[in-house]
C-alpha cells in the first residue's frame, strides 16, 4: 500500500479526507480530468496546477499504443514524460478496448482485440495490464475487470462479476510495485444488489488500497445509478478511498459525495467544452447560441477563473467550434468549475456545512424547485434535508427554462 | 504613440524604441509582431502570454476582418475595444487588414470602392468607411490604412492602379478617422521600383504617424526585395517608425534593414 487516507470531516455518509499519494497529498472529494494521451487537450500542466487539479487520469490503452509503456518507462515514467509533478491514475485499458473496438472478445485469459496498428489479434491479460501500468508508473493503477454494458441483463452480468474477482488475484500477483503504486479493485455486478454485494465482499477480503465502483454512467436510469453507489459505499471499508468511475456531471458528483464517494473522473467537462458548452451553477450555458453573440457578460459572473475575469460571452461565442482557442478557453473554465466544486465539497464537509452547501447548489441549479425525484430519493438516504429546495408537487410551471441558452443539466444527459 | 531612433548601423539599420499608450514598458525596435487569430496568439491563452519575453512580445498584430462573423462593432465598442475584449490590458495592438492565413487580399475582386479579401466568411469587399468603423470600435494603438495589395505578376497598369487606390483610400481613412490610434500609411507598388517610390512619396505627404510597407509575400522573388525596400525607405522620414508584414520566415526578416516592426 502506498497511500494514506485520513478522514478530516463527515456529514452522515459524506466524508472529506486527505489522501496522501506518492506524488501528491490530495483533498477529497476530488475530480480527476482525463488526459487521454498524457495531456489534457488545450491546457498546460502549469495551468492544471494553477486551477487546483490534484490527480490526472491517463488512458493505458492509448499510452500503450503510443508512445508505448516501454518508452515512457525509459524516459522515467509518465510524470516525467508529461511534466506533471502531482498525482496520476491509469485505467486498466480494458474499458477502452471494449468501448472503442467492436471486435473485442473477453475470455478467461483476458481481452482479445484487433490491434488498431496492424489489425492483428492481440490479448490483454490482467498480468499484462498491470505490467504496462507498472511501467507507466502512476500513483494509482486499476485492476483489469470484465466490463459489460450497464444496460445488459442476465447471466453475462454474473459471469463478468465473478471473472472480475478471479482476475483481481491475477492482478495482485502481477503487481511488482505495491510500495510505489496503489492497485484499486473495481466493483462490478451491474444493477443487481446481490451480485454487487458478492463483489464488494470479495474485493474487501483482498484488502486493497482503494476501491472503485465500476459499470456505471453507461446509460442506466438515475435511480438505479445512485442506488448502486449507495449500496457499495455502505459496505466498502471506511478507511479506504472510493472512486466512482466515469462520473462527471456536477449534480452526480454532489449526490455521490453525499452518499460517501471520494473520487470521480469524466471526459465530460472537456468534451462538452469542445462542443461550445460551459458548466455554470445554473446548469450549462451553450455559447454557440445566437443569444450569446452580443452578450457582454462573462460566462459565469460568479466565477473567478482567468476566462471569466477576462472574456465576454460574445467573444467566446465568436471562437467556439471555429477556433482552437474557443475550446481551450472553455475547457479551462469547465475544469476550473469542477476543481472549485471539489474544493467546495471538501471544505463544506470539513466545516460542518455540507447540507447547506447541497441546498445552495440545488437552489441555483433548480431555482423553480424542480429537483429531479432521483436526487430527492438519494438525499433522503444520505440524510440531507432538501425539502426547502423542492417546490410543492402541484406547480406545473416549474420545469420551464427561463433564460435563453440555459439548459438544465438533467435535460442534456 | 511615441517613437525614437537610438542608434544607426553603418548601413540603414537602426535601433529605437516604441512607446504605446496601453503598454507600460517601451518596446525596443526592431521588434516582432505576434500574429493572432481573433486577437489572441495561436494556442497561447492569455494567462500564458507573460511567460513569453517581456516587453518584446507585447505587440500583437490582428486583422479586424477576423471579426466579420462577430462580435459586432457595436458590441466590441461597448466592451471598450479589443484590449478589453481580449483582456490583454498591457499589450499593444496593431491592426492590418490582411493576414497570411484567414484574410487574404483578392486583387481581382478589388475595385475602386474597396479592397476585397478572402475570409472565413467568404469573399468580402471592404470599403474605407467600413474599415474605419471596425478600427473605431476596436481602438488599436496602431492601424495601417486600407491597401490594394496585388501580386507581383499583375500588369503594370494594374500595379499603378493599386498605388492610386491605396493613396486615395489613405486620404479617405484619415478623413473618416475618429480614433486616437496612430495611423500608418500603407505603401504598395509591387515589384516596380518607380511605383514603390511614387507611392512612398505620396504617403509621406500625408499626416501619418508611421508607415506600413505592404505588398510583400505575393510572388516577388527574394532577390528583388532589398532593392524594393531600399527604394521605399530612401524616401521615408528617418524619425518615423516603419512596419512591414508578409515576409514569412525569420531568416528573411534580416533582409529588411531599416524597418522597425516586422
Ligand atoms: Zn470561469
Amino acid at each position: 500500500m502506498a497511500l494514506r487516507f485520513e478522514i478530516l470531516g463527515r456529514f452522515n455518509r459524506a466524508r472529506a479526507a486527505q489522501l496522501t499519494l506518492p506524488h501528491f497529498t490530495c483533498q477529497t472529494p476530488l475530480f480527476m480530468p482525463v488526459g487521454t494521451q498524457g495531456t489534457i487537450k488545450g491546457l498546460t500542466t502549469q495551468q492544471l496546477e494553477e486551477i487546483g487539479c490534484q490527480i490526472i487520469l491517463g488512458n493505458t490503452y492509448h499510452l500503450a499504443l503510443r508512445p508505448t509503456s516501454e518508452l515512457i518507462d525509459e524516459l522515467g515514467g509518465l510524470h516525467k514524460f508529461m511534466n506533471w509533478p502531482r498525482a496520476m491514475l491509469t485505467d486498466s485499458g480494458g474499458f477502452q478496448m471494449v468501448s472503442l473496438l467492436h471486435l473485442a472478445d473477453i475470455t478467461e485469459k483476458g481481452v482479445t482485440f484487433q490491434s488498431p496498428v496492424d489489425g492483428k489479434p492481440m490479448l490483454l491479460t490482467p498480468e499484462e495490464s498491470i505490467q504496462i501500468q507498472n511501467r507507466i508508473g502512476a500513483d494509482i493503477i486499476m485492476a483489469l475487470d470484465d466490463v459489460v454494458k450497464t444496460t445488459i441483463t442476465g447471466p453475462r452480468i454474473e459471469e463478468a462479476m465473478y471473472r472480475t474477482l478471479r482476475w483481481i488475484d491475477r492482478c495482485i500477483a502481477a503487481h511488482k510495485r505495491p510500495h510505489e503504486q496503489n492497485l484499486f479493485g473495481i466493483v462490478q455486478g451491474g444493477l443487481d444488489p446481490v451480485l454487487r454485494d458478492i463483489c464488494v465482499r470479495g474485493l474487501v477480503d483482498r484488502n486493497l488500497p482503494g476501491y472503485a465502483i465500476g459499470g456505471l454512467a453507461g446509460g442506466e436510469d438515475k435511480d438505479s445509478f445512485w442506488r448502486v453507489v449507495a449500496q457499495c459505499t455502505a459496505s466498502l471499508p471506511e478507511d479506504k478511498p472510493r472512486y466512482v468511475m466515469g462520473v462527471g456531471y456536477p449534480l452526480d458528483i454532489v449526490v455521490c459525495s453525499a452518499l460517501g464517494a471520494d473520487m470521480y473522473d469524466c471526459v465530460y467537462p472537456t468534451r462538452t467544452a469542445r462542443f461550445g458548452t460551459a458548466l455554470i451553477p445554473e446548469g450549462v450555458l451553450k455559447l454557440k447560441h445566437q443569444a450569446m453573440a452580443d452578450d457582454t457578460r462573462p460566462i459565469d459572473p460568479t466565477c473567478d477563473c482567468m476566462v471569466c475575469r477576462n472574456y465576454s460571452r460574445a467573444y467566446i461565442h465568436c471562437l467556439v467550434t471555429k477556433d482552437a482557442m474557443g475550446s481551450q478557453l472553455l475547457s479551462f473554465h469547465n475544469l476550473y468549475y469542477m476543481m472549485k466544486l471539489s474544493r467546495d465539497l471538501h471544505s463544506s464537509i470539513v466545516r460542518g456545512q455540507f447540507p447547506e452547501f447541497v441546498r445552495k447548489f440545488l437552489l441555483r441549479m433548480f431555482p423553480h424547485g424542480d429537483v429531479p425525484q432521483w436526487v430527492c430519493n438519494a438525499m433522503e438516504v444520505a440524510g440531507i434535508d432538501i425539502s426547502s429546495c423542492c417546490a410543492p408537487m402541484s406547480s406545473p410551471l416549474t420545469s420551464e427554462i427561463c433564460e435563453v441558452g440555459f439548459t438544465k443539466l438533467s435535460e442534456i444527459e | 504613440m511615441k517613437f525614437a531612433v537610438k542608434a544607426w548601423s553603418n548601413g540603414k539599420a537602426r535601433t529605437g524604441f516604441l512607446q504605446l499608450g496601453n503598454c507600460p514598458a517601451a518596446i525596443d525596435t526592431p521588434a516582432l509582431l505576434l500574429s493572432t487569430r481573433k486577437g489572441l496568439p495561436h494556442f497561447i491563452s492569455p494567462d500564458l502570454l507573460p511567460s513569453l519575453p517581456s516587453p518584446d512580445s507585447h505587440l500583437l498584430q490582428f486583422s479586424p476582418l477576423h471579426f466579420l462573423e462577430g462580435p459586432s462593432s457595436k458590441t466590441i465598442s461597448n466592451i471598450g475595444g479589443l484590449q478589453h475584449l481580449l483582456g490583454l490590458h498591457e499589450y499593444g495592438f496593431a491592426a492590418v487588414a490582411r493576414d497570411s492565413v484567414q484574410s487574404l487580399p483578392e486583387c481581382d475582386a478589388t475595385n475602386k470602392f474597396g479592397a476585397s479579401f478572402e475570409t472565413t466568411c467568404g469573399r468580402r469587399l471592404i470599403r474605407p468607411v467600413e474599415y474605419i468603423e471596425m478600427i473605431s470600435s476596436m481602438k488599436p494603438d496602431i492601424w495601417a490604412s486600407l491597401a490594394d495589395e496585388v501580386p507581383s505578376w499583375v500588369s503594370d497598369k494594374r500595379n499603378k492602379t493599386s498605388v492610386d487606390r491605396t493613396v486615395k483610400w489613405l486620404d479617405e481613412c484619415i478623413a473618416l478617422n475618429s480614433t486616437g490610434g496612430a495611423v500608418f500609411g500603407a505603401i504598395v507598388g509591387g515589384n516596380d521600383l518607380e511605383e514603390r517610390q511614387r507611392c512612398a512619396v505620396e504617403v509621406v505627404k500625408r499626416n501619418v504617424s508611421g508607415y506600413w510597407i505592404g505588398g510583400f509575400g505575393f510572388g516577388e522573388s527574394m532577390d528583388e526585395r532589398p532593392s524594393l525596400l531600399d527604394a521605399v525607405t530612401d524616401v521615408l522620414p528617418e524619425e518615423m517608425p516603419r512596419m512591414i508584414c508578409g515576409l514569412g520566415l525569420p531568416g528573411i526578416v534580416f533582409q529588411s534593414f531599416g524597418v522597425e516592426v516586422v
